[in-house]
């Protein structure tokens, strides 16, 4: 379980500590220790099979694990609320479902067969019209492209009030301009809502234009810090052996918590 | 418990079913007692259908449902009550079935393949050991709706509460889970708790199913009227109230034109065939909506 204590005092969301995973004999996470800072965006870069997912199935006490997640508490009640953006979400896409019901069965207790209230409705398509899908309210969820899935699922999560929020490849299947429209609204919504962002992600140009933290990680971790800081030659061949030369590192932002991409605009 | 259970005055309903219904067959009391059972079990199993459908746990209710049968054989071996031992034996089943899909790194038909096996060859086993308990077998394929009790009619009453109250209580939370369950409980839905007492809730629903319409048919008549819901509905609200009105329609018309003289089928076979009509009408209707592939 999750250790939940006050630790808001030193400016960390979360903090991993000596977290191991085994499964089947296999060490696919190895005595991992790292902080998420509060407020700020953290990216986990790795290649595939890193343990990327795993580090975040273990904040979310989805699979057993060695060691400690510590997770903030705050002052406005004793359970953290998380906000989860899976990677990609399978399910039964012939499910009757509307985006609308989607939003709702998570927001009111009454059953989905009597009725919607009125309020978690409004709520509902004041999150979804923030987020550029309030036309997608009476579409069947099975029947949305996937960039227009990832945006309904962030809706979700931040219906949550998230405190954190967890994404897992947020860009995963999306085109480069629904990429941009996505993360341009995510940088939007946190600034507005002040949550705590923790992304995996592949795409190390999205990593440099957004993230203030990077965490690099192959089954142990290799760095973290800023991503001018983390992103080295030395680092990338460590995590992905040849890497493509895709990072140019004098194209990194100076100051490390600051980056001039119009969609991050970094208070 | 029996005590308050037969206290129960049951005549207002069975009047009201006899002019509802108004067919000479209804006239007969075990008539109307088979149709009000009937009437409770069919937006059961259909409403928990729903999940079964969403959940693709049809094999899970093929499991349950022929556990039955090491129940009855359980309950001939220890000289208790059939009626006592199929329930609790098929729910110790349906929950473990659960508790080893939550633990095991298994797939779940595998998990539910060797439960089923193993309750299938202990009935056997039972049965070739004693060839004279092999009588129940016929009521244990086919389903004899028309033979209840009016103990089992109150008994069904309470599992009708029990069941809407969850149904009330946990649809939303069951089509989350349905939906994605490490999303459902990173979002603060208790996937554990629903899942428990949907499979206990599911396994009891499933044991009087068989008793009323058989063992062959009992996966049919919790997935016929769902997937039926499903062509026909656009919304999650709509799929419940679907499955219900087919269910509902289906149990009492199948039940009616199997007491005709000219018809004379099986009961539960009969329910299983009108559920049907209204899945091919469904599939014609979603295919006219071009949602078929969706």
């Amino acid at each position: 379980m999750p250790i939940i204590e006050n630790i808001s005092n030193c400016g960390a969301e979360v903090i991993f500590s000596d977290i191991s995973v085994n499964i089947a004999g296999v060490h696919i996470l190895d005595k991992i220790n790292a902080t998420v800072p509060k407020g700020e965006c953290t990216a986990i870069v790795g290649p595939n099979g890193a343990g990327k997912t795993t580090l975040l199935m273990t904040l979310l006490n989805e699979i057993p694990y060695t060691g400690t997640v510590t997770i903030a508490s705050y002052e406005h009640g004793p359970k953290h609320r998380i906000g989860y953006v899976p990677q990609r979400l399978s399910f039964d896409r012939g499910m009757p479902l509307t985006v609308l019901d989607f939003m709702i069965m998570d927001a009111q207790i009454r059953p989905l067969w009597l009725g919607k209230n009125k309020k978690a409705v409004a709520k509902a398509l004041e999150i979804l019209a923030q987020l550029h899908a309030e036309k997608l309210a009476n579409r069947k969820i099975g029947a949305l492209s996937g960039g227009e899935l990832q945006r309904v699922l962030l809706a979700l999560a931040l219906q949550q009030k998230p405190e954190l929020l967890i994404l897992d490849e947020p860009a995963a299947g999306v085109d480069f301009k629904g990429e941009y429209i996505f993360c341009e609204l995510l940088e939007k919504m946190r600034k507005q809502m002040g949550f705590t962002q923790l992304m995996i992600s592949h795409d190390l140009p999205t990593v440099t234009h957004h993230a203030t933290k990077v965490i690099c990680l192959n089954r142990k971790v290799i760095a973290q810090g800023s991503p001018k800081e983390t992103l080295t030659h030395e680092n990338l061949t460590a995590m992905f052996g040849i890497h493509m030369g895709m990072i140019d590192l004098k194209a990194l932002p100076n100051n490390d918590k600051i980056c001039n991409e119009s969609c991050c605009k970094h208070g | 418990m029996k005590v308050a259970v037969n206290m129960v005055d049951l005549t207002p309903i069975f009047s009201a079913i006899q002019s509802v219904f108004p067919f000479e067959c209804m006239q007969f009391n075990f008539m109307q007692q088979a149709m009000f059972a009937i009437l409770l079990l069919a937006p059961m199993a259909a409403s928990m259908g729903i999940q079964v459908v969403n959940f693709r746990m049809a094999f899970f209710a093929d499991a349950i449902s022929h556990s039955a049968f090491a129940g009855v054989a359980i309950g001939l071996l220890f000289g208790i009550n059939p009626q006592f031992s199929m329930p609790v034996f098929g729910l110790i089943v349906g929950l473990s079935i659960m508790a080893m899909q939550r633990k095991s790194s298994l797939s779940s038909d595998t998990v539910i393949g060797v439960v089923f096996s193993a309750v299938i060859a202990f009935g056997l086993a039972v049965v070739s050991r004693d060839p004279s308990s092999a009588t129940n077998i016929q009521q244990f394929l086919y389903g004899d709706i028309l033979t209840i009790g009016k103990t089992n009619i109150n008994l069904l009453i309470i599992l009708f509460v029990l069941l809407m109250t969850f149904q009330t209580w946990g649809y939303n939370q069951m089509l989350y889970i349905g939906l994605n369950p490490s999303l459902a409980t990173a979002h603060r839905v208790k996937v554990a708790l629903f899942q428990y007492i949907y499979a206990g809730l599911l396994s009891v629903v499933i044991i009087f199913s068989v008793w009323a319409v058989g063992v062959l048919l009992v996966t049919a008549l919790l997935i016929v009227p769902a997937a039926a819901a499903r062509n026909l509905s656009r919304s999650a609200g709509a799929m419940f109230w679907w499955a219900i009105i087919i269910s509902i329609t289906s149990a009492s018309s199948g039940l009616i034109i199997s007491a005709q003289d000219w018809a004379g089928t099986a009961t539960g076979a009969t329910i299983i065939l009108c559920c049907f009509c209204w899945f091919v009408l469904s599939f014609i209707i979603a295919l006219l909506r071009g949602e078929s592939k969706k």
